[in-house]
């Protein structure tokens, strides 16, 4: 155990590749399965059995074109980018219902849950109401908004390589992230006074 | 090669809160793997039987095999040879029979190689 965290990610790249070593790919899935999963549950809003599906043809994908691979970007970044780029075809297959029915029920339960947060005075139910609040939130907005946003907040990365991730100019970043918190500020203005 | 992620300046005035709801938002617990590592790699496509630069070196070593034997036995190669000259001499062999010959080689050479170049 100890001498495979020593192994960096590049020499289990390389043996991956070279050796066609799948030892080394099944400890590259192993150290990234967590965030990939957990990013792929973010851009799901929390469907985890689809998040694990996705997750699966992410790492496949991963192994098919690991030759591709050329180190221009972190390997976890690179995963992201796979992990990003198939849960946007999956959502393209399918849509989900209409954005105005979600707009309304999101804007009902954010008051709801802001209102039960600030009459129980409890730190962790408004805590949990806040990222259930949240996560509703998250589904009025546009694929390109969400990836955005879960690849600066969640995934923590910088503009530049949420743009690598998305394939998409540094200013779209900057505008998807500009434009997605314009519509969660609206969707959650219940919580707004009650944060401060 | 993109550095280590920097802090991103999204945060605007008044949006504070979001801002902080998003960061903490994040902190998840790391997910267990329960068996998901074990689930891609079972799903991943088989291993080909043999990496490609092994297939030329097994080529070349049954080409010598083959060319050590002949030089062993040189008595055995000739008269197998003649044997099958005999034989091809017997027979009566018209032009088109040749050509066709020659075409069917070719079609099932250039097939071979296409069939060994799609498995790579």
């Amino acid at each position: 155990m100890a001498d495979a965290s020593v192994v960096t990610d590049a020499e289990l790249i390389a043996r991956s590749v070279v050796g066609d070593d799948r030892h080394a790919f099944t400890e590259l899935v192993r150290r990234h399965q967590s965030s990939v999963r957990a990013c792929l549950r973010r851009l799901t809003t929390g469907n985890h059995a689809l998040a694990d599906d996705l997750a699966q043809e992410t790492f496949i994908l991963a192994w098919r074109n690991l030759k591709a691979f050329r180190q221009e970007a972190r390997f976890s970044t690179w995963l992201y980018r796979i992990a990003t780029n198939c849960w946007l075809a999956h959502s393209r297959k399918r849509k989900e219902e209409l954005l105005g029915d979600r707009e309304e029920s999101v804007a009902e339960n954010s008051d709801e849950a802001a209102d039960a947060a600030d009459a129980g005075n409890d730190e962790v139910s408004r805590a949990a109401a806040l990222k259930l609040d949240l996560t509703r939130a998250m589904r009025l907005l546009t694929d390109a908004e969400r990836a955005a946003i879960v690849q600066c907040y969640d995934n923590d990365l910088s503009h530049e390589e949420a743009a690598y991730v998305l394939g998409c100019p540094v200013g779209t970043v900057k505008t998807h992230i500009h434009r997605a918190k314009q519509k969660l500020k609206a969707a959650m203005s219940a919580w707004d006074g009650s944060t401060r | 090669m993109i550095d280590e992620p920097r802090p991103n300046s999204d945060a605007e005035p008044g949006d504070d809160w979001l801002d902080r709801a998003l960061r903490a938002n994040r902190a998840e617990d790391y997910i267990p793997d329960d068996g998901f590592s074990a689930r891609v790699m079972a799903a991943l496509p088989a291993p080909a039987a043999l990496p490609a630069w092994r297939k030329h070196v097994l080529a070349l070593l049954w080409a010598i095999a083959g060319i050590a034997i002949a030089f062993s036995l040189p008595g055995v190669v000739t008269e197998v040879a003649r044997g099958v000259f005999r034989l091809v001499s017997a027979s009566p062999v018209s032009l088109s029979g040749m050509v066709m010959a020659v075409v069917a080689m070719t079609i099932v050479t250039w097939t071979a190689t296409a069939v060994v170049l799609r498995r790579e």
